[in-house]
């Protein structure tokens, strides 16, 4: 559905009220009463936010720059090996019989279960961050890729037959172009899981990142750390799934009815 | 310009039959249909409802094997999907997530051809059918009407010997229909190919044949053949227009009984 420019405005209106509203009573909370001595005010977390001063080896900013940059690297490969093995499931059906029972038992472990055994096989470098990162993007990219390529409407098929495709240009010109929307939908939801396991990993066993942070700041009871953690936390998560909708949106212009 | 005729039938079929298997025992669909249609005849394959209409064409253009009898088209026999035989689908069947431009490009780039050939191409045939200016549009953006122009041209690209056109304007509203009705008309006269029309639509059919070939109920045989030598373009409240009309309806009613 598209909306016309004065109902987005006043969307945007509505969004920019009701986030300064609840900034402000939590300001004047902090202020005026004694919620004050168990958390930071806006402001102080604010500050936070873009001090100078380093937490172990980093500042904040650099913090969430390296859980961010795990993020992307780990979810990136999890996006090209699932999109390529989900299609593939879904359209041959014998790569399907091969790989869809190993992918059933694998899928319902939660990817924080795996942290023991990605520290016990690749020490506390970069890598086990990676390996809990991809299998939280993993799953969700190759279901909906299946799903996708499941759903191929047949008729295109055998037009494009008629057309003179061959099997291969069937994959590559078919069933991929039209499983986009639904990659796209697993890709959003595997991109918020991802984004959620960086934070977990790295509250298990880390030495910088975002959850590194929060959980250095309960150790020294440093309520500014944690509340700044967390809002930065948001804010990312915000802006990644912002990100992929605009991406989206471009990529998508033949799905929308109507322009 | 004066057409000459080329008397060799480009597309025969012979006792051609079709059978499915289901649990229910086997069913007949199309039993010994035979058929011999002449270079750039503009056939017309008129039957009722559900009467094996669309496993017809499936069988002639290769998308189905028939059980028994065979189909030679343009010297050759038919034993798969060939980009000589074009296809124009009831619903269009267009790749939504390609412009006019890249459904109507699609055969010749499937089958390798250089960008500035198959460029030339589509636009010659995007301009054929009159969607000059909508290169760039998506499916989504066109009506029901100029998809179905696409799906034409996209036919055309591929510059079949033999067009297969299943039910294509069932879907549009009667305006449209009677507009495309004379665009394809239009369009053919400007570039001439062996047409095979499927449609359940009596005026459609005496409007736009040189020949229409009547189907029986199911199983699917030739029940009549009418030549239609009226010169085009056609009125529909010619007295020989609706003296065609009323004979092969009449066919048809008795038939259902």
């Amino acid at each position: 559905m598209r909306l016309t420019k004065k109902e987005r405005l006043c969307n945007a209106l509505c969004a920019a009220a009701s986030i300064l509203a609840f900034l402000g009573i939590w300001q004047l909370a902090t202020m005026y009463s004694r919620l004050g001595e168990l958390i930071p005010s806006p402001i102080q977390v604010l500050q936070y936010l873009f001090t100078v001063e380093k937490i172990g080896r980093k500042t904040f900013i650099q913090h969430s720059l390296v859980s961010l940059s795990r993020v992307l690297i780990a979810y990136s490969v999890a996006c090209v090996v699932g999109v390529t093995l989900g299609l593939l499931m879904g359209w041959y059906p014998k790569i399907k019989a091969i790989f869809m029972p190993l992918f059933n038992i694998i899928r319902p472990i939660p990817p924080i279960a795996w942290t023991s055994l990605a520290i016990l096989w690749f020490g506390l470098g970069e890598m086990p961050k990676w390996f809990i990162i991809f299998i939280a993007a993993f799953c969700n990219v190759v279901i909906n890729a299946f799903d996708g390529a499941r759903s191929v409407d047949m008729k295109l098929v055998g037009c494009a037959k008629m057309l003179g495709a061959r099997d291969n240009q069937i994959f590559t010109r078919i069933v991929l172009p039209a499983s986009v929307p639904y990659i796209f939908a697993g890709m959003q939801i595997a991109l918020s899981n991802s984004w959620a396991a960086v934070v977990a990993a790295e509250m298990i066993r880390a030495s910088e990142g975002l959850g590194w942070v929060i959980v250095t700041g309960m150790s020294v009871n440093n309520m500014k750390q944690i509340f700044a953690g967390i809002v930065m936390i948001g804010v990312i998560g915000l802006l990644l799934s912002v990100i992929m909708r605009t991406l989206e949106g471009r990529l998508l212009r033949w799905n929308r009815s109507g322009i | 310009m004066e057409q000459v005729r080329d008397l060799k039938n480009i597309i025969e079929c012979t006792g051609i039959s079709k059978e499915f298997i289901n649990e229910r025992g086997t069913t007949r669909v199309v039993d010994h249909f035979d058929l011999k249609v002449k270079e750039n005849e503009f056939v017309v394959i008129f039957g009722p409802g559900q009467c094996g209409k669309t496993t017809l064409l499936n069988l002639l253009s290769g998308l189905e094997t028939p059980t028994t009898g065979e189909t030679v088209i343009n010297g050759k026999k038919v034993t798969g999907p060939d980009p000589e035989r074009g296809f124009v689908y009831q619903t269009t069947a267009l790749f939504p997530w390609l412009t006019v431009m890249g459904n109507v490009s699609f055969g010749p780039r499937v089958q390798g051809m250089k960008k500035a050939e198959w460029e030339k191409r589509a636009n010659k045939y995007i301009k054929l059918v009159g969607l000059e200016g909508f290169e760039k549009s998506f499916p989504n953006q066109l009506s029901g009407g100029m998809r179905q122009r696409v799906g034409i041209a996209r036919a055309y690209c591929n510059e079949p010997k033999v067009l297969f056109l299943d039910e294509p304007f069932g879907h549009l509203d009667a305006q449209t229909r009677y507009l495309m009705q004379e665009e394809i008309l239009r369009i053919w006269e400007q570039e001439k190919r062996t047409v095979l029309f499927v449609t359940n639509n009596i005026e459609e059919a005496v409007y736009l044949a040189d020949r229409i070939i009547v189907l029986s109920n199911c199983p699917t045989h030739v029940k009549a053949e009418y030549v239609i030598d009226m010169p085009r373009p056609r009125n529909y409240v010619d007295p020989e227009f609706l003296r065609l009309r009323s004979e092969i309806t009449g066919l048809l009613d008795k038939n259902m009984e």
